[in-house]
């Protein structure tokens, strides 16, 4: 499953979830697309779901919104683990991903 | 009749390094794209002069580029027609931005019993509270999670005037202060 623009590209291999440049989209509504993406990966039940923003550049707040949401959609799966992939090259992801974990406290953050 | 909300007092003199910028509802028809735009030019330009004291250009500007693109989003997504103009300027690792735009009577209320939870509780606290609130409610627009995140994860202060013009319409100036590392 793939979703690309100009802007950026949402692709999965497996049960992770790939994102790449910059998402900027206008609110939940033009997010939704991208929630179904990654809500499908749940319906394969799979162990673990990795989430890998480490070339996500820029997310906006309603982009993070976003993610909030499937986190805490990923609590009524306590078999699923969840992991984040984040970077240090990209000041948002060190900021705000922490806010994940206390949203669900499995979430393990791995930003290198 | 004004009203205000949060830190509304800039104290960045005339010679801070500063630019204005319109977006002129007319020739631009204001859109989404403009404040992808705005905030990557603002970004780079106020990161460069920045790092010129040997600050990091990557931090700068990516927390730049945050603020403006949110302050930016809210007001074209509640704004009434109109042009919409920002003020930014950075003296001493201090950045400020003014965004000022008008909009309709309700929407201002809304926002002003928005800004008076906002500015009364931790930030932190309530932008989780809000996050599970919006997922438990599909309707949810999750309209403030912007203004809570540059609070709590960008330590930016921001404040809000809403004053009425001779038309009827609120005219809505936003200032936030962010200190570069």
């Amino acid at each position: 499953m793939e979703i690309k623009t100009a802007e950026y590209n949402v692709w999965t291999e497996g049960s992770t979830i790939h994102y790449e440049g910059t998402l900027r989209l206008s609110g939940t509504d033009a997010y939704q697309p991208i929630l179904d993406l990654m809500q499908q990966v749940l319906v394969e039940k799979p162990q673990n779901v990795v989430l890998d923003l480490t070339q996500l550049e820029f997310l906006n707040s309603s982009g993070i919104n976003l993610l909030a949401k499937f986190t805490i959609e990923l609590r009524k799966h306590p078999d699923v683990a969840m992991k984040v992939l984040g970077s240090t090259r990209i000041p948002w992801q060190s900021k705000s991903l922490p806010n994940l974990q206390k949203l669900h406290k499995g979430v393990e953050l791995l930003i290198t | 009749m004004a009203l205000d909300f949060g830190e509304t007092t800039h104290r960045n003199t005339p010679s801070a390094f500063s630019v204005n910028i319109i977006l002129a509802e007319g020739p631009l028809a204001v859109s989404w794209q403009h404040a992808s735009a705005t905030c990557e030019f603002l970004g780079d330009l106020f990161a460069h002069h920045h790092a010129q004291g040997g600050a990091d250009y990557n931090e700068a500007r990516h927390a730049i580029i945050y603020l403006v693109n949110e302050l930016l989003e809210n007001a074209i997504k509640f704004r009434n027609p109109g042009d919409i103009m920002l003020l930014c300027s950075l003296e001493d690792g201090n950045l400020e931005l003014a965004v000022c735009n008008s909009t309709a009577p309700a929407v201002a209320e809304k926002f002003q019993s928005l800004l008076s939870e906002i500015t009364s509780r931790d930030p932190g606290e309530l932008l989780i509270e809000r996050i599970e609130a919006n997922a438990a409610d599909e309707t949810s627009s999750a309209s403030g999670l912007g203004l809570l995140t540059l609070m709590n994860d960008y330590g930016a202060r921001l404040g809000w005037t809403f004053e009425q013009n001779d038309g009827g319409a609120i005219v809505l100036r936003t200032y936030a202060s962010l200190t570069l590392n």
